[in-house]
This record gives C-alpha cells, structure tokens and sequence, in this order.
C-alpha cells in the first residue's frame, strides 16, 4: 500500500533495529513515508542515511495499515545509488557470487589467506569488517554435486542459495536428501545468486541480470510440473516478493506462486497426506532464532511446527531480534558498530533460554550469532534429520542415505 | 484431523488475541495467531483500564447498556480473567499491580491524573500522596515530553533535564538496556541531590527489564522512582505486547506475522480454513475453530463507508447506531459519539448473532456496544471478552 495510508504511529519505528542503535538514522517512518513526499516530483535524493536501512523489512511486518514502508525505502535506496557512486565494498557484495565461484574454485587457499592479518587489513581499507570470521568456502559446493536424486511424483527443483552452495553445501546436501526420503524427485539445476545482494547494494540492473537468468530456468521446470523449494529464507523472499514485485520480471508471479519454503512444504507433503514421516526422538532443548526475512514471508514459522512433531524435543522461539548482519549490510565497516550491538542483543536473548544450541534458517544469522553466542548454529533441516535418523521404523538402508 | 491442523485459530494479535490464545494453549489446545501488523496496543499507557467511571471499577458495570460485552462476560468472569491476566505477567519479567476492587490514578505528561485499574510495576508509585514532592527528569530534546506542563500544573514539582543524545523514546529505551548508560545517568542523577519525595521519569526506562532499571535507580538515590507513560513510541505498550507475545511463543502458540487474510473457505455453517495473502501464493490456515479478535474502526477489524460498516475477514453483520446523521455528536471531543457503539453483536457464547458460522467466536473491542473512550475500558475489555470467548471456544470444541 502506498505511502498515504500511514497514520504516523511509529509501530514501524518501534520495530527497527537500526533506529535503536544508530542515531544518524532517522528510522522508517521519516525514511520511508514521511520523505516520500518530497521524492515524487523526481527530484534528486540527497539523504545518504538511507542507505543506512538494512532492509530487514521488521517496519513492514509490523505496520498495521499495511504501508509497505521497507520498499518505499528500497525505492530510495536505488534511486540514491543510481544518483551517487557507490563504496566499493558494495560493488564487490553486489557480486557476492561471483566472488563466490572464485573462492570456491580456490577454496583452501582462500579460507588460508583471509585470515592473515595483512588481508584483514586491505579488507578494512576497501571498507569491509572484519569483527566476523569470514565464511569458509568450499570446493564441492552444490553446484558441483549431483544434480538430480530421488524418483517419486513429486517434482521439487531446490533453489539453495548463495550461502549453502559456497560455504555449507553439506546442509545443502542434507535438505536435498531429505526431500529424497519424503518421495520427492528433486533437481538442482544450475543457478545463479538471486539477485538480492546486488539489490540490497543499490544495483537493481545487476539484481535483475542474476534474476532473469534463475526465472528463465526456473519458469521451465515449473511449466514441466515442478515446485520450487528453497531453505535460504532471504532467497525465498526475493523470489517470491521481489521477482514478481520491485524485478518485474515476466516470469515472477508463476515463480512466486509455485515456490515454498522447504518446511512448509515438508508440512503439506504432511497434510496432503503424500509423506508420513517418523520423527525419532532427540532429547535437546534448542533456541529458535527466527530470521527477519522468514517473519517477512508472512508464511508463520513451518519449521517450528515439524519441531513439534519430535518427541523430546524442546523449542523456545526467539523472533523479536535481528542478528544485525543482514546478509552483506553488517561486513560493511560503517555498520559494523550497529551490527555488533544488535548481535550481542540477539545472541544473549538464545543464550538466556539455556539452550544447548540455537538453529536458524538465515546463513547470515547462524554466522554472526554463533560467533556471539558462543554456541552451536544449526539449521532447522539438520535437527530433521537428526530426528529421522533416530526413529526406530527407518530403515538401515534409509538411514544411511540421510547420514 | 491432521496433525498438522489447528485446534483454534485466532485472528488478531491485539491484547484480546493474545489473551484468547494464552487462555487456550493453557488448555492444551494447538492455537495459531494470525495477525497483519502489530497492535495498537503497542501505542497505549500499557495500563489496563477496567472501567474509569467509578472508584470501584466493577459497581460502575451496572450503569453500562445491557448489550455491553461486559454484561456478557459477567463480574466474575472479568475478575477472573484479570486475576488470569496477573497471573501470565507475575511469571514475566513485567509484573502488573492493582486490584479489580478499586482503580488507581497515575501521572502524565500534562500533569494530570488518569484513572485505570491495573499498572505495570513501574507506576506503582504513580499514584497521587498527600501533595509529596515530584522530581520530574526530561531527557534533552525528547519528543513531546514537556516536564513544565507538570511543575505548572502540580504544585511541589521540580524538574531536571539529562542530555541522552538521543530524542525518541525508543532511542533513549534502548541506551537505558546498556549498564554503562544507565551508570552515567545515575550518577547525574545523584549529583541532584534530591532530598525528598519520588522522582518521575518518562517512561523509556529499558524496553525488557524495566524494572531492574528502577531498581538501580532507586538503590543509588534513596528515592522511589516512577515512569510516565509518553506518547507513541510508548515503551510501556511495546512492552506489554512483547512479554505477552512471547509468553505464548514461550507456551507453544503458533504465529503468522504481518500479513492480511485474504479469503475465507467455509462448509455447512462451519469456517473450515483461512488464508493469508503471502507473497505470491497464499497461504491456507486450517482450524476446527476461529476466534475474530480484529479491533474496532483504528485496528482496521471494521471500516466505515459513507453509509455502512463493513466487518473486514468474515463480513459478519455490523450493528450500526442508525443512519449517519446519527452517527455523531455535535462536539467532535465528546466521548460518547453514537458511532463508538459500531460492531458485532454476539449472544451469550460470543458467537457473531445472524452469522453463517457456528465455530466463529467473535471478542475485543470490535464487540458492539464497547464505547471504550467513554468508559475508558480498553485493555480491560480486551483481556475479560479475550479470556471469555476463548473457554466458550474450549466449550465448543470439548
């Protein structure tokens, strides 16, 4: 809805984590709403805190008169980038995959040599903290794996993101052989980043280049009868929201109709009665630290409810903080500040539950909370799997193929 | 059923939505909250009015038109869904003071005294004593908080400013969550000196653990500390909806954040499913019961035409107070506008009366006949027709 449906009630403002921490932003009502006003006769945009919003997408959640107040800011956002030069640190994360192919592909040396005090130090230079350790890469990444697994009537193309295909292809792995065991027929055809990191960097024609590329493939499986299922929820949100919506692309609203979130859809595997799983126990107590962009989907939190399905397991649900790093927004070194404290407020919130260790579906979140929390980060498919392994009716040669 | 589905599904994430859905997970029920955005109770004092009319709020009751959904709910009822109420946030970090016997006065910012019933602990010492000295604290620049309507208005009042670097009172909230803020800010405060009396704050005391807050405050100046409630962002809104969202979290309900309801799916008198309008597709929400707890005209629960009003999710019958010529006073800060009356009326199980649905309980201020701003009895009203709708909803489905 457009910006004049806002009452001025500062729900959103109550809501935005950047606006807690840092003052020079105005937060979102002013950024989104309030300032809209001035930017329709076409005028140039001259806020540079704008870019400060780390399009976390909370404010929206929460506007009760449904104003989509972090799109009006994106708006501005890449209006102002196309207005000013960017830092090149944005540039680089704009291109986060190809960065990606190319540390893959040299994975050992890389996860070398980004530790050394010298690289730290030209990465500072160049405007990108270094207060996380960075991700390591890895040479088998999904893209690189077996593209195809599984027979069954149901047709699943795994859209795994980014972060599973370069640094954990292991979980990404997990999740497609879970679907395999649920009687899923799954693909992993060959896929590009989704767009949003080049978006949330100011390049909406980069985004749109990445974007295209994944409708096309995508658009094709789904005329072949496929469903599209991704873990990454960031991913999910982008093609669902913003390939139909801010991409425009010819394809979006087939893809946004046809794509799910790989619990929900494990849920109505469970519902149309196709899949019956048994979960095994698994005696732990976790902390569920819900990303921002899986509230954002609107889709409630489907794993959560699958974790009510395991006998013995112990879930607190944790979705009132941001873990600060939305994605490439907290390496950058003038954010640094705002996304430590954040971190900090997050990951004390899952160590007070007592937790023996917090899941997330948000790479981003699981990097910068485990780094706060001091615990270990799992994602929700891993525990899944955890619980599939230890039912007693699951078969040896079944186990097996999840382990 | 599938062990997927839900027992009850609750529409609004208001305090009445809240409290209908804490009644029910306690009951062991598997309860989904459905909400568009968050509520407005997050702009309120975070006080729970009960009924503002009388010294004891619950004799002013029977003064209110038998079509209230206080007649419906009952004394009883009410006492003990406040009593249920206490008992959630006793367990929280954000205790509430105050009795359903008498109603009790707090402080605000214009140096006037309002009448509610119960309190956050914070304001237990809000309350009017004998003239004593008031000590009121600003924070440089903060929003609409001028602590001069108070000293002008109250006699023995005084007031002090502290420079906070920041202006709303969500900023300064979250600089009062950092030790070594708070530790600055007392130690100004102690160089005050203040020899007598209590000291007044806004309320921006921290957002999860105010009472801590207050605590370290009072320990260092030997003065009992209160807040002021502000206007919006009001912590002390945000703070009671946290603490009871998270309760629920906390107990195993289950949440849809942020999005509208988009279709209904209904068989023979019964809704069967709701759907949200998520990106893309919808989502379908499947329950063996519905509880419709979407507030009245500002919550968005229903909206007015220039001849009708419309009840938003289920187009359920609206009672409207006649044509609109009747719908208002001439004086527009009349509390008692005719229109205030707008909602549904339901009979005695809170079912929604000439509805087509038979597992559809309808509670909060979208009940007809609530006038909550002429009898000052929001929260009050939200928790006991929450509380109240949510055990006809057990009733129906036991």
């Amino acid at each position: 809805m457009k910006f004049e449906h806002c009452v001025r009630c500062t729900i959103c403002v109550e809501n935005c984590p950047i606006f807690k921490m840092n003052p020079e932003y105005p937060g979102p009502k002013q950024a989104g709403p309030d300032a809209q006003r001035f930017r329709l006769d076409g005028e140039a945009t001259i806020d540079e805190w704008v870019r400060l919003c780390s399009q976390c997408k909370r404010c929206e959640i929460a506007c009760p008169y449904g104003v989509d107040v972090s799109e009006i800011i994106l708006r501005a956002q890449l209006n102002y980038s196309r207005e000013h030069s960017s830092p090149f640190a944005s540039h680089l994360f704009a291109n986060a995959y190809y960065v990606g192919i190319l540390c893959s592909s040299f994975a050992p040396i890389v996860n070398r040599v980004v530790k050394w005090p010298v690289t730290q130090g030209v990465m500072n230079i160049l405007g990108i903290s270094t207060h996380l350790p960075f991700p390591e890469y890895r040479f088998l990444t999904l893209g690189r794996s077996r593209k195809r697994k599984g027979r069954g009537d149901k047709k699943v193309v795994f859209f795994y993101g980014c972060h599973l295909n370069f640094n954990r292809p292991d979980i990404g792995r997990k999740i497609r052989d879970l679907l395999v065991s649920l009687g899923c027929r799954v693909e992993m055809p060959p896929q590009t980043c989704c767009g949003l990191p080049a978006l949330g960097n100011g390049d909406i024609e980069i985004a749109r280049r990445f974007a295209s590329k994944n409708a096309a493939t995508l658009a094709e499986y789904i005329d072949k009868g496929y469903d599209v299922v991704y873990a990454c929820t960031s991913c999910g949100l982008t093609l669902t929201h913003d390939y139909p919506g801010i991409l425009e692309l010819p394809e979006g609203k087939k893809i946004a109709e046809n794509t799910y979130n790989v619990h929900e859809y494990i849920l109505n595997l469970i519902e149309e009665g196709y899949a019956d799983p048994e979960f095994g126990p698994v005696e732990k107590t976790i902390a569920y630290h819900i990303p921002c962009h899986l509230r954002a989907l609107g889709i409630g939190y489907p794993a959560s409810r699958l974790f009510e399905m395991i006998p013995g397991l112990e879930c607190r649900i944790l979705d009132d903080n941001c873990c600060g790093l939305s994605g490439s927004y907290g390496f950058k070194k003038k954010n640094r500040d705002t996304a430590v404290k954040l971190g900090k407020i997050a990951a004390s919130a899952i160590n007070e539950t007592g937790a023996e260790s917090f899941v997330s579906d948000c790479g981003a979140c699981r990097m910068q909370l485990t780094e706060f929390s001091n615990m270990q980060a799992l994602d929700p498919s891993e525990i899944l799997v955890e619980s599939m392994i230890n039912s007693d009716s699951s078969s040896a040669a079944k186990k097996r193929s999840l382990l | 059923m599938n062990r997927a589905d839900y027992d009850v599904v609750v529409i609004g994430g208001g305090i009445s939505g809240l409290m209908a859905s804490l009644h029910l997970v306690q009951q062991g029920l598997k309860t989904a909250l459905i909400s568009r955005g968050d509520p407005i109770c997050c702009l309120s004092t975070g006080c729970i009015d009960v009924y503002a009319g009388t010294r004891k709020p619950l004799k002013g009751l029977k003064g209110l038109p038998k079509e209230h959904p206080y007649n419906i709910v009952g004394e009883g009822g009410i006492k003990d869904a406040l009593e249920f109420f206490i008992d959630i946030m006793d367990k929280t970090g954000l205790p509430y003071e105050g009795t359903t016997k008498k109603n009790r006065q707090i402080l605000t910012p214009v140096g006037t005294y309002k009448t509610t019933c119960l309190v956050p602990g914070t304001m237990s010492h809000a309350s009017p004593e004998n003239d004593e000295y008031i000590h009121v604290i600003s924070f440089k620049g903060i929003k609409d908080f001028y602590p001069s309507y108070i000293t002008s208005k109250l006699k023995n009042t005084g007031y002090s400013v502290f420079d906070a670097h920041a202006v709303s009172t969500m900023a300064i909230a979250s600089k009062f969550e950092e030790e070594a803020f708070l530790q600055e800010f007392i130690s100004w405060l102690q160089d005050l000196f203040i020899p007598h009396g209590r000291v007044a704050i806004p309320a921006v005391l921290g957002i999860s653990n105010p009472l801590d807050v207050i605590e370290k405050i009072k320990a260092a100046i030997d003065r009992e500390v209160f807040e002021i409630p502000t206007l919006p962002p009001s912590i002390p809104g945000i703070r009671l909806y946290k603490t009871l969202k998270s309760t629920l979290l906390k107990k195993g309900g289950h949440l849809y954040w942020g999005r509208p309801i988009s279709s209904v799916e209904s068989q023979g008198g019964q809704v069967e499913a709701v759907t949200i309008q998520t990106s893309g597709r919808p989502t379908r929400v499947h329950g063996r019961s519905f509880i419709l707890a979407t507030g009245s005209f500002v919550s968005g629960g229903i909206y007015a035409t220039r001849d009708s009003v419309k009840e938003m999710v289920f187009d359920l019958p609206v009672y409207v107070p006649g044509p609109r010529d009747d719908w208002f006073n001439p004086d527009f800060f009349d509390t008692g506008h005719a229109i205030e009356t707008a909602g549904i009326l339901t009979d005695q199980s809170f079912k929604a009366i000439e509805s087509d649905y038979d597992n559809l309980f309808v509670c909060g201020s979208i009940l007809a006949y609530c006038q909550i701003m002429k009898n000052h009895c929001g929260h009050g009203l939200a928790i006991s027709t929450g509380v109240a709708a949510a055990e006809k909803c057990e009733e129906y489905l036991s």
